[in-house]
């Protein structure tokens, strides 16, 4: 099974990548005790949007489905979170209305992706179709002000956003601070390597090869809008995640969590990562929400130029997304001096190469 | 430690070679006050007064020896429009930066964003825009005017000037559907009748099919409380199709200087009740606007909401001063006795202690076809006795809710 | 009765104004070269501001807006040549730069500029029907789509640079190898883009508030006529322009603005389900 971890859909392999991973999580654990606790709760904050993005790069990157409709799920199961949290009554329960709510997401997902994969929609009208439907529900919640709208106990509250649930709890045990980061680190860990065995798995190879391309994928016997359903469930399901930790984080969610330009934010952090690989999505995204915030802080009014700079220059001068640029310059070089010229370790060429190699 | 410090203070005195006021200043750290204000994004031209009106205030409060001796550090943050920055920053300011109080937002969801994470700490929090009032919250002190300052003055006297059927053009959210239910309760109690009710998405910029159905439905006057930038744009669109009625807002001249941004005649018959507008006429208000003036020249106007960030300033350092103290508790005990006071441009505003929010002198002001403003009515200092009425009594109970006139308290 | 009649149009040119206006520059664009520009509403913005800047300066309205488009137009030229061009194999990046770009430009502008700037004030005139009064322009604009349908069709049916550029729509490779310089045309057609972008910016900017983000009251909008029509401008997006003007001004007149609102994004979600390509792969199969 754990041979599935390495494979040919994603980079990075053998000793010394999994040294560097390893190197890594002991230093995100060990992190805690030496950062002071504001920065370790907002490290927690941004794992908390590295999900939506691993799922999108899921269903981009390797699925080929450009999905705007990442804050359709955020939203949809941030608020379903929300309701069964006050529903339920807090306290342990919000493990279980964590749970539901993502199933939630993932019910509605299979719901428009059924309505879209089968209805033969693809390319960017894939993503405007997820665009409309994320406006339509942005909308919707917008109006709800009134005390008409309610679920149960739990008023919608309209533009103003949805409050007053519990943050997650075990017992009487709040989690949050460093046990917040931990459970973080935690999940994002075990999301990362399941997904990575999912994509390079025989379904990973189906997912890949109706991305290049659908027709001939279907030739060779796959029904391949079964293949892509499943992976807009899971990617969806992901920004499920997100948007039930992040209610869960903030006690609180509104509907510009939703619309644009919230919406827009997913492509732009995968895009900037490098969509075609797991690992860089999942370190450009962290070091994209660190940067954002830091230079929000730091550089006042002109955060905005400087944000739309760096995008601009990422796509003008590193097109396969940032981290993946930069990763692969180094890799290049490292394997390059030690190997002169073998084979390098993490090629583009090796991509397409089949599992059994 | 204490010893160190002085020691400390006296060889920074000596340095800067003001040697008493040196080691005076630099023997107490500064108090530090966290301000959110948006300054880019779509609400920027609404933020940037704030902002200016903070940075004027703590200025002027750190020239005459700060607040009791201490001088103040302001650290501004810029959320830009945007809920989740607002809670990080929020965050930001209140583990890292450590501040002694919290200031800012803009729309009621910004407050919203910001409510859950300050009611978990003893950290004071100042909202300083009006609003449609409601939040009954021991960690807030609201400086803005609220419904039954504005809309119990307002619409009496539109009904009594214009007639009794109004139309309400408001912007679908919280503020807009709130503030039509207030209208609506009025309008009730007057006898009057809604002829018609619009609510428009917010960022909606095409006013044609609302223009008719308010000429279809034949009111005597509007009820405008559209919101933002984009739906503004009603004014231009209604003047150039001669729709040609009396308006009244609680949010417009005073707030966004719609008057300033389009060419006259398109905010003509314009009515608003405020608690300040530039054009205010008296010795304190113009002695003000110098100073605003003389540190911003370029202002295009000096808002509601940049005054409202300037008046928060001089309400903490009267409230810090009484108590005092910086905690919270000890500022609400001054707050209880209901002393606290400051003597503002517009007159001598003063805190309920039952709902937090403050008094003001509210004037009724008319817009001309050349978008003069005249003053129509001074109706004198006005209570926000609202939620005190209905049942909040922040000093005995803290609900942290918000209440409207569907959504009450429960009576137990 | 007549007088409702004539509202019911009004409302109808008025809607079916404002999606032409604000789709036709997208539209070009994304049909010819399948670039999706995220820094349309920017250009829009461009062409307002010019428009402003220059009445302020004594020029008048009419001249302001044509000089405005044309300014956005030479913009939009030199955004191609700078950064669109290198992007042309991956759409999606373009997407990306563009949207970049639109950050830069709106924030610029509100550091430079200012948060508000004044506005013009629409030019006189209305008329009155019934018990209805109707502002002149507002019917200006609707005269304005229509020529802009009327401009594209000859520009793309009748002209010689139109037939190159409908070749090279269709096959570019096979265009080159033929001798279009489809480098030129695909520059010269974002310039027009960009410039039909800039009109509708200078023909909306006397009516609305100024502030650097107001392209984004138009995004929405245009992004979804364009899909709903599919990749030609001609054939796609004046009838999906016809077809939404009128759910939403229906949904408008009944329901008030939420519901045309969100009726309007219903009926594109059930319009692509329908038809993958938008209408313009009906309607173009029908013509042949």
């Amino acid at each position: 099974m754990f041979k599935l971890l390495d494979g040919p859909q994603t980079l990075g392999r053998g000793r010394t990548f999994w040294s560097c991973f390893l190197a890594v999580l002991a230093a995100a654990l060990i992190y805690p005790a030496f950062a002071d606790s504001y920065d370790v709760g907002n490290f927690s904050y941004f794992l908390i949007w590295v999900f939506m993005a691993l799922g999108l790069c899921l269903m981009w990157g390797y699925g080929g489905m450009l999905s705007f409709g990442q804050t359709f799920f955020f939203g949809i199961s941030g608020y379903a979170y929300g309701v069964l949290a006050i529903n339920m009554g807090g306290g342990s329960t919000t493990i279980a209305a964590l749970v539901l709510s993502v199933i939630i997401a993932m019910i509605a997902a299979g719901i428009l992706g059924y309505f879209m994969i089968w209805g033969g929609i693809s390319g960017i009208f894939f993503g405007i179709v997820t665009l409309s439907a994320t406006l339509v529900l942005a909308f919707f919640l917008g109006q709800t002000a009134g005390p008409e709208w309610h679920i149960g106990t739990a008023r919608l509250n309209g533009f103003n956003g949805m409050k007053g649930m519990d943050p997650l709890t075990v017992g009487d045990f709040y989690i949050e601070g460093s046990a917040l980061y931990y459970v973080m680190v935690a999940l994002i860990v075990v999301v990362y390597i399941a997904l990575r065995m999912l994509v390079n798995s025989r379904i990973g190879n189906v997912i890949v090869a109706t991305r290049e391309n659908p027709q001939r994928a279907e030739m060779l016997g796959y029904d391949v809008r079964k293949y892509q359903l499943f992976t807009f469930i899971i990617g969806s399901g992901l920004a499920g995640l997100s948007g039930a930790l992040y209610t869960s984080w903030g006690q609180f969610i509104t509907p510009s969590s939703i619309g644009l330009p919230a919406a827009a934010m997913p492509i732009v952090w995968v895009a900037f990562s490098g969509r075609s690989d797991l690992t860089a999505t999942l370190v450009g995204s962290f070091l994209l929400l660190f940067g954002f915030q830091t230079i929000t802080v730091y550089s006042q009014q002109a955060a905005l130029v400087l944000m739309g700079t760096l995008l601009l220059a990422t796509v003008m001068l590193a097109p396969q997304g940032f981290v993946l640029g930069v990763g692969k310059l180094v890799v290049d070089r490292w394997t390059g001096r030690r190997r002169r010229g073998a084979n390098p370790a993490l090629a583009e060429s090796s991509r397409l190469q089949s599992d059994e190699a | 430690m204490k010893s160190g410090h002085l020691l400390k203070a006296a060889f920074l005195g000596f340095v800067l070679g003001t040697a008493a006021f040196g080691a005076a200043l630099a023997a107490e750290p500064p108090l530090k006050v966290g301000l959110l204000e948006d300054v880019s994004g779509d609400l920027a031209f609404m933020g940037m007064p704030k902002l200016h009106g903070s940075q004027l205030a703590v200025e002027e409060i750190n020239k005459s020896g700060g607040i009791l001796g201490r001088q103040i550090e302001l650290i501004h943050l810029d959320p830009q429009g945007d809920n989740a920055r607002y809670q990080e920053f929020a965050r930001r300011l209140l583990s890292r930066d450590k501040v002694d109080v919290l200031i800012g937002g803009i729309t009621s969801a910004s407050r919203e964003a910001v409510r859950p994470i300050i009611d978990r700490t003893t950290t004071p929090y100042f909202y300083t825009n009006q609003y449609e009032g409601g939040v009954c919250d021991a960690s807030m002190i609201s400086m803005g005017a609220v419904p039954e300052q504005q809309f119990s003055t307002l619409i009496p006297w539109m009904v009594e000037k214009f007639g009794k059927k109004v139309y309400v053009i408001a912007a679908d959210y919280n503020f807009g559907q709130i503030s039509a239910e207030w209208n609506r309760k009025i309008m009730k109690d007057l006898g009057g009748e809604v002829v018609g009710e619009e609510f428009i998405p917010l960022g909606v910029s095409q006013f044609a099919q609302t223009i008719q159905n308010i000429q279809k439905a034949k009111p005597d006057w509007l009820l405008t409380i559209n919101v933002g930038a984009a739906q503004d744009s009603f004014f231009e669109q209604a003047a150039a199709a001669k729709l040609n009625l009396p308006m009244g807002s609680s949010i417009k001249i005073m707030l966004g200087f719609e008057h300033k941004r389009f060419k006259p005649p398109a905010l003509n018959n314009m009515h608003a009740t405020a608690n300040w507008f530039e054009e205010i006429d008296t010795p304190e208000a113009n002695d003000f606007k110098k100073r605003w003036r003389a540190k911003f020249p370029d202002e295009l106007y000096i808002n509601d909401m940049g005054y409202n960030a300037y008046n928060a300033l001089y309400m903490y350092k009267a409230l810090v001063e009484k108590a005092k103290s910086t905690k919270l508790e000890d500022m609400r005990k001054v707050i209880a006795t209901g002393d606290a006071c400051i003597d503002a441009p517009e007159g001598k505003v003063c805190i309920d202690p039952k709902s937090q929010h403050t008094s003001h002198r509210m004037r009724l002001i008319s817009v001309g076809p050349q978008h003069e403003v005249t003053v129509e009515k001074d109706y004198g200092t006005i209570k926000p006795y609202w939620l005190g009425d209905i049942g909040c009594d922040l000093t005995k109970k803290n609900p942290k809710d918000q209440y409207t006139p569907s959504h009450l308290p429960n009576k137990s | 009765m007549s007088a409702e009649l004539f509202s019911v149009f009004y409302q109808f040119a008025d809607v079916f104004a404002f999606l032409i206006l604000s789709a036709a520059g997208l539209a070009i664009v994304f049909g010819m070269m399948g670039v999706i520009n995220m820094a349309h509403g920017e250009f829009i913005m461009c062409g307002a501001y010019v428009t402003v800047g220059l009445v302020k300066l004594g020029v008048p309205l009419a001249i302001a807006q044509a000089l405005a488009a044309v300014t956005a137009g030479l913009i939009g030229v030199a955004v191609e040549y700078l950064i669109v061009r290198r992007l042309y194999k991956r759409p999606l990046d373009s997407l990306l730069a563009t949207w970049g770009l639109s950050l830069i430009v709106t924030q610029s502008m509100l550091l430079i500029v200012g948060s508000s700037i004044t506005g013009i004030g629409t030019p006189e005139g209305s008329f009155a029907i019934g018990g209805y009064t109707f502002s002149t322009y507002r019917l200006v604009l609707f005269a304005c789509a229509v020529a802009v349908l009327i401009g594209l069709y000859v520009t793309f049916m009748k002209t010689r640079f139109g037939v190159m550029a409908r070749a090279t729509m269709q096959n570019a490779a096979m265009a080159k190898a033929l001798g279009a310089r489809t480098g030129r045309i695909y520059a010269i057609s974002f310039g027009i883009g960009a410039g039909l972008a800039g009109l509708c910016g200078a023909l909306y900017a006397p009516t609305m508030t100024l502030i650097p983000t107001m392209g984004a009251t138009f995004v929405v909008e245009s992004f979804v006529t364009v899909v709903v029509g599919g990749a030609n401008v001609l054939l796609g997006t004046a009838p999906a322009a016809v077809f939404l003007a009128m759910i939403r001004m229906a949904l408008n007149a009944s329901y008030g603005q939420i519901i045309g609102q969100i009726g309007m994004l219903f009926a594109v979600i059930l319009i692509i389900r329908v038809l993958p390509e938008g209408l313009s792969s009906v309607l173009v199969r029908r013509g042949r």
